[in-house]
């Protein structure tokens, strides 16, 4: 008895703790959703507690004509899933060559592929904008201030990353079933469609969603890419209604951040198992 | 379905998609060789004829897999890595940014050619002859008219040219004139031609258009010795010099610089100018010191207390799977957003912060408070994920290690803090060198939180207090008055070689590059 409260005494620290910390986790979130239902315009005025609830942020969100949040979203989640599913496809098909076939400087360029997934793509900031400025000049929808271009930055940045990734779940793979496939006289394209990518279902899911959520959150390329209202992501447009000195609006920021939050924050929940399994593998979120 | 009805469907599908993928790039190179850009179109070309070789043929197996992908990272990560590079050995900025032939065009054709004293001034009608761009011009004053077509001024004699019922010329031999909305989109290329007026005493005389519908007696007042480099002004009398650093300047005054100027190749120039002008090296130190104390402290933290949290729950408390889930609620949420939520949250006026705690403090104008808070909010942000990976570790401890030091009679204490602490920072080290790469480069976080600030503009800097390197480079090339995209790839380049060290020494350490299979 005199033990197990001990032990009750020796765990209270960690309820302490633990209340502290989630306090700290939930502040943000709470400010954010009390504003979105205060219309005076700040991120909690003069109270934390709302004295009264209104809809008029999210109202003005989806009817006020000068602000195509929905536009916003719908760019934010065309780029980020074409980005996302394309670069690992293709990403996928380069581990396997990495992982299953001999070729000549195939050493060689795992050593240099690993050290450019290092590299953010953004850091060439400068060039890439003199190049797709360039690319602007010959080819105008898919220079800079496009989407498409954008999707091509994007597409060559995490190329590097999730190919990397990729092929350390392929490792992982018994050499024997391909062995196997081969003796049976099955191609490399066969094993590959028939045999490899079918295993790799879950490790594609969590690579996707992470590849996901990175493009949903980047903010530098795009704010340079997209100058057109209509052309913003959401990152950059939720930016705009708060980025300036003057006539800040937090009410319809805090409402977009709620509306454009809950999918992705439900999607996370939802997939948590396997996110933390892939973040554990060594990605880090950007 | 056969198989062998299926092998030859994908057999179709796959030479349709070669052919439409080649078709494309095939185009494109076409494309860009016509726009001139000898580079692009050749790049274009290359990889057309390598996904013929590559995929119409049974050989090249391994290439097939990662052609799209090598693709993609040697155009869009590699190329402007190299890039780069080039241009940060280059005086490359605003008044500095076309190639010499193009600046020396502009100086000869538009910038030196200036009206003339006479103020003799016409009205034009925008045409073609002779399959270019030409002016048909009435003089205001004397109502001559006369033809500004193949770079030359004709005066046309009475009956040469047509005119309406109000006098105004409307067409001559060899001239077409523009209609509708034609007389209006050449405009701006019309004032960039010169046309030479024909004149026995002076050979410098010309007629220009301001873009606007009339057109001047001009001077040449600009003339290049190509042999000697140097640029004339016939008004004044005074030579130009290259200075070689991409502008003609007057050799008596340095300062006098002609614009436009061009790029000039001057490799160490960026480099020398960060490590020695006082202007730029200093606060380029700054900011160099407090990217890495940002970058250590931060993960410091984040990791400490991910780490205090996961060992908080590692037993079974009450709850324990309801708290998870809202722990790990930070890093659920976009990270921009939370950014931004938070910036809201420090403000002055109508923030969060200040009406919990009954204060008016402004954090954004203090160095310390804006660095602190970069560090609160970056722990909010990233403590999740150590919290996430410090669990994982903890779980994967061996358990009989445990049990061993146990029965030696160690206490609960010495096997926490001699046995698994040292194995989970083990397990840790390699993702917490990652994650002080990763915030050595958080732009997003500096960026949309502080920009950096408190900057001091009195000053004139353009570093603030909490800048890193990235963000800094950033203002250099787009933000500031003057853009600076040389400097801007200096310190990109440097960034880059501080970053690929700290990779190379890490990925050394840990052996995985000796370990790549």
């Amino acid at each position: 008895m005199a033990k197990k409260q001990s032990r009750e005494a020796s765990h209270a620290w960690r309820h302490i703790f633990i209340w502290g910390m989630i306090l700290f986790a939930l502040f943000p979130i709470y400010v954010v959703i009390t504003s979105s239902l205060n219309n005076s315009g700040g991120l909690s005025t003069s109270s934390l507690i709302p004295k009264k609830i209104s809809f008029d942020n999210y109202r003005s969100l989806f009817n006020d004509d000068s602000i195509p949040f929905m536009r916003w979203i719908l760019n934010s989640i065309i780029l980020a899933s074409l980005n996302a599913v394309i670069s690992v496809m293709v990403g996928i098909a380069a581990a396997f060559a990495f992982s299953r076939l001999k070729f000549k400087g195939r050493k060689l360029s795992l050593q240099a592929l690993l050290l450019v997934q290092v590299f953010p793509s953004f850091l060439a900031l400068a060039a890439i904008y003199v190049i797709m400025e360039r690319i602007y000049n010959v080819f105008p929808s898919i220079g800079l201030g496009t989407m498409w271009g954008l999707l091509l930055v994007y597409l060559g940045g995490s190329m590097g990353a999730n190919a990397w990734l990729l092929k350390g779940f392929l490792d992982s793979i018994p050499a024997d079933l391909d062995e196997a496939a081969k003796i049976d006289g099955a191609s490399s394209v066969q094993i590959f469609w028939l045999i490899f990518l079918p295993l790799s279902v879950p490790i594609l899911i969590v690579t996707t969603l992470l590849s996901f959520i990175g493009t949903f959150n980047e903010f530098v390329l795009a704010s340079l890419f997209l100058q057109e209202v209509n052309e913003r992501t959401v990152a950059v447009g939720l930016q705009s209604f708060v980025g300036s000195n003057f006539g800040a609006n937090w009410g319809a920021f805090a409402a977009g951040s709620v509306v454009a939050s809950v999918p992705l924050v439900a999607l996370f929940l939802s997939l948590q198992k396997y996110v933390v399994s892939g973040v554990t593998a060594g990605s880090v979120k950007g | 379905m056969t198989s062998k009805f299926r092998k030859s469907l994908a057999l179709i599908a796959k030479f349709v998609l070669l052919a439409i993928t080649v078709g494309i790039l095939g185009n494109m190179a076409y494309l860009a060789y016509l726009a001139n850009e000898g580079l692009m179109g050749t790049v274009l070309a290359v990889l057309a004829v390598g996904a013929i070789l590559i995929y119409s043929t049974p050989r090249f197996t391994a290439s097939k897999f990662f052609y799209p992908g090598i693709i993609f990272l040697l155009l869009f990560v590699i190329t402007p890595v190299i890039y780069t590079a080039v241009m940060s050995t280059y005086n490359y900025k605003d008044g500095n940014l076309i190639t010499k032939d193009q600046a020396l065009t502009q100086l000869i054709d538009v910038t030196g050619i200036v009206p003339d004293e006479s103020g003799v001034s016409y009205e034009y009608i925008p045409g073609r002859c002779k399959g270019e761009l030409a002016m048909l011009l009435k003089n205001i004053d004397t109502e001559e008219v006369s033809l500004a077509c193949d770079s030359r001024v004709t005066p046309l004699a009475e009956g040469q040219y047509t005119i309406d019922e109000f006098g105004v010329p409307t067409g001559a031999e060899g001239f077409t004139a523009f209609v509708g909305d034609e007389q209006f989109a050449y405009d701006e290329e019309i004032a960039n031609l010169k046309f030479k007026i024909e004149d026995p005493a002076a050979d410098n005389r010309y007629i220009r258009a301001d873009g606007a519908g009339m057109a001047f007696d001009a001077i040449q007042t600009l003339t290049y010795d190509a042999e000697k480099d140097e640029l004339y002004n016939t008004v004044n009398g005074l030579t130009y010099v290259n200075n070689g650093n991409g502008n003609f300047v007057n050799p008596n005054n340095p300062d006098e610089k002609i614009f436009p100027g061009w790029r000039q190749l001057n490799p160490a120039q960026n480099y020398a100018k960060i490590l020695t002008d006082p202007v730029l090296r200093d606060p380029f130190i700054r900011v160099f010191i407090w990217t890495i104390v940002f970058a250590f402290t931060t993960v410091v933290m984040m990791g400490f207390v991910g780490l205090l949290v996961a060992v908080a729950l590692d037993k079974r408390i009450r709850f324990r799977n309801i708290y998870r889930g809202l722990l790990i609620l930070p890093y659920a949420m976009p990270s921009f957003m939370s950014i931004l939520i938070w910036a809201g949250m420090f403000n002055r006026d109508y923030g969060a912060i200040n009406t919990l705690f009954g204060t008016d403090l402004d954090f954004f104008n203090n160095p310390w408070s804006a660095r602190a808070m970069l560090l609160i909010v970056n722990l909010w942000l990233g403590f999740p994920y150590f919290y996430m990976i410090s669990t994982g570790a903890l779980q994967a401890l061996p358990t009989d290690l445990e049990e061993a030091a146990a029965l030696d009679g160690a206490t609960e204490k010495q096997i926490f803090f001699r046995i698994k602490m040292p194995l989970v920072l083990q397990i840790l080290s390699p993702l917490l060198i990652a994650s002080v790469a990763f915030n050595f480069n958080n732009f997003n976080l500096v960026y949309l939180l502080t920009k950096g600030g408190p900057t001091n503009v009195l000053d004139g800097e353009t570093a603030g207090a909490t800048d890193i390197l990235i963000t800094y480079a950033y203002k250099t090339a787009f933000a500031g008055a003057e853009q600076n995209l040389g400097l801007a790839s200096a310190i990109s380049v440097i960034v880059f070689i501080i970053v690929g060290i700290v990779s190379l020494w890490s990925l050394k350490r840990s052996k995985v590059l000796e370990e790549v299979r």
